[in-house]
């Protein structure tokens, strides 16, 4: 517990925090964009002459990159941290289930330990036409807009080669820091292809940049990858509705847990009022991704 | 059973099944815009009707004209007053 002169002076820290956070990360990112966008080309032909690769992973590999710059660039204001996310825990072919709480749901994707997952989203994120390319490029579906035979025989093929899949089930970001109702497309998916389901939490990105602000907040962002759900387990008729529950009751009590946890050691209450934020981060946890 | 009888067991087995808020589920909502049931959900709903009343509803015509939850309430009850017949 701190004493009253220690939150006083947390209190401080905070103020000045949010104003310097956004008068900082907020033009890095654009600049990181503006160099990203104008350096692909150059780094796409050098990839695929070292590397061979076909170019949506190249792409992929790219936006996992501009991933961990976003995160370098938010490392001063937010505590990242992984849970259970280790190289060797989990691995393609498999299907990731995350929670989406905040716009920088995507962006902390990077703090998975591998790049080659292609993203199902649904149709508005395409519409921001400096990322739509790229995402295009990186062989991103389109869930919304595509037929359900070609999502399916596109996540055959995915699988097939060991590439992992990347879905946010609730559809949309949660306005309520509550995890909503899961759409069951993934779990369907599951079951058709055989491939494990992976359900991540990501917890404190609400408190970055929720729905309806506009500007950040430092923040503790924590990503915690349950245990692997076997399609094999559920069988019959309405086995991706029940797989879809299980998976969602799993990281609904998760989150849960990762809120209480991070509350606990808040040593002032989380208020919307940025001012009364919580202590501003201490440390870089980052290089330890 | 009652046509309030059936229209709630329609309510209630939409509302399980779709974690909806009871609150939605009203006559005029549309199931794409307001219940934000996707095509997938849309199968599935009618694998739940069946398995609820236990007719086959999935080769029905008059299932593609369905666009609000009155619709399916109203689809139900003629279907139960076909079968009854």
């Amino acid at each position: 517990m701190g004493s009253k002169a220690t939150n006083g002076k947390s209190l401080v820290g905070s103020c000045l925090a949010v104003p310097l956070m956004n008068l900082t990360v907020f033009p890095l990112i654009l600049l990181w964009t503006a160099l990203g966008i104008f350096l692909f080309p150059v780094g796409f032909v050098i990839w695929k002459i070292i590397t061979r690769w076909d170019a949506d992973r190249i792409m992929r590999q790219f936006v996992w990159i501009y991933g961990r710059g976003w995160l370098l660039i938010m490392a001063p204001f937010v505590r990242f941290k992984r849970v259970g996310v280790a190289a060797g825990k989990f691995k393609p072919p498999c299907i990731l289930v995350v929670n989406h709480f905040s716009f920088f749901d995507t962006y902390c994707m990077a703090m998975l330990p591998f790049s080659d997952a292609v993203f199902a989203i649904r149709a508005w994120p395409f519409k921001m036409f400096w990322y739509a390319p790229f995402m295009h490029l990186a062989g991103y579906l389109n869930v919304e807009n595509m037929e359900w035979r070609k999502i399916s025989e596109t996540t055959d093929n995915i699988i097939s080669k060991g590439g992992a899949l990347l879905f946010f089930p609730e559809g949309h970001r949660s306005r309520n820091r509550q995890l909503q109702r899961f759409y069951s497309g993934a779990f369907k998916l599951a079951i058709e292809t055989g491939a494990r389901v992976v359900p991540l939490c990501l917890n404190g990105t609400d408190e970055l940049l929720p729905p309806g602000r506009w500007w950040l907040r430092p923040a503790r962002v924590t990503l915690k990858a349950l245990d692997p759900v076997d399609p094999k387990n559920f069988t019959g008729d309405g086995a991706h509705r029940v797989m879809c529950k299980v998976v969602r009751e799993m990281m609904a009590r998760s989150l849960g847990e990762m809120t209480t946890e991070i509350c606990s050691h808040s040593p002032v209450p989380i208020a919307a009022d940025g001012c009364q934020h919580p202590v501003l981060p201490e440390g870089r946890e980052f290089p330890t991704l | 059973m009652t046509e309030m009888e059936i229209i709630e067991q329609i309510n209630t087995s939409l509302a399980e099944e779709f974690e909806l808020n009871r609150e939605v589920l009203k006559p005029e909502a549309l199931i794409l815009d307001d219940l934000e049931l996707d095509s997938l959900d849309i199968v599935d709903m009618v694998v739940v009707l069946e398995n609820t009343f236990q007719f086959k509803i999935r080769e029905e015509e008059a299932l593609r004209e369905i666009r609000t939850l009155g619709d399916i309430h109203n689809f139900v009850l003629n279907k139960s007053t076909e079968i009854v017949n």
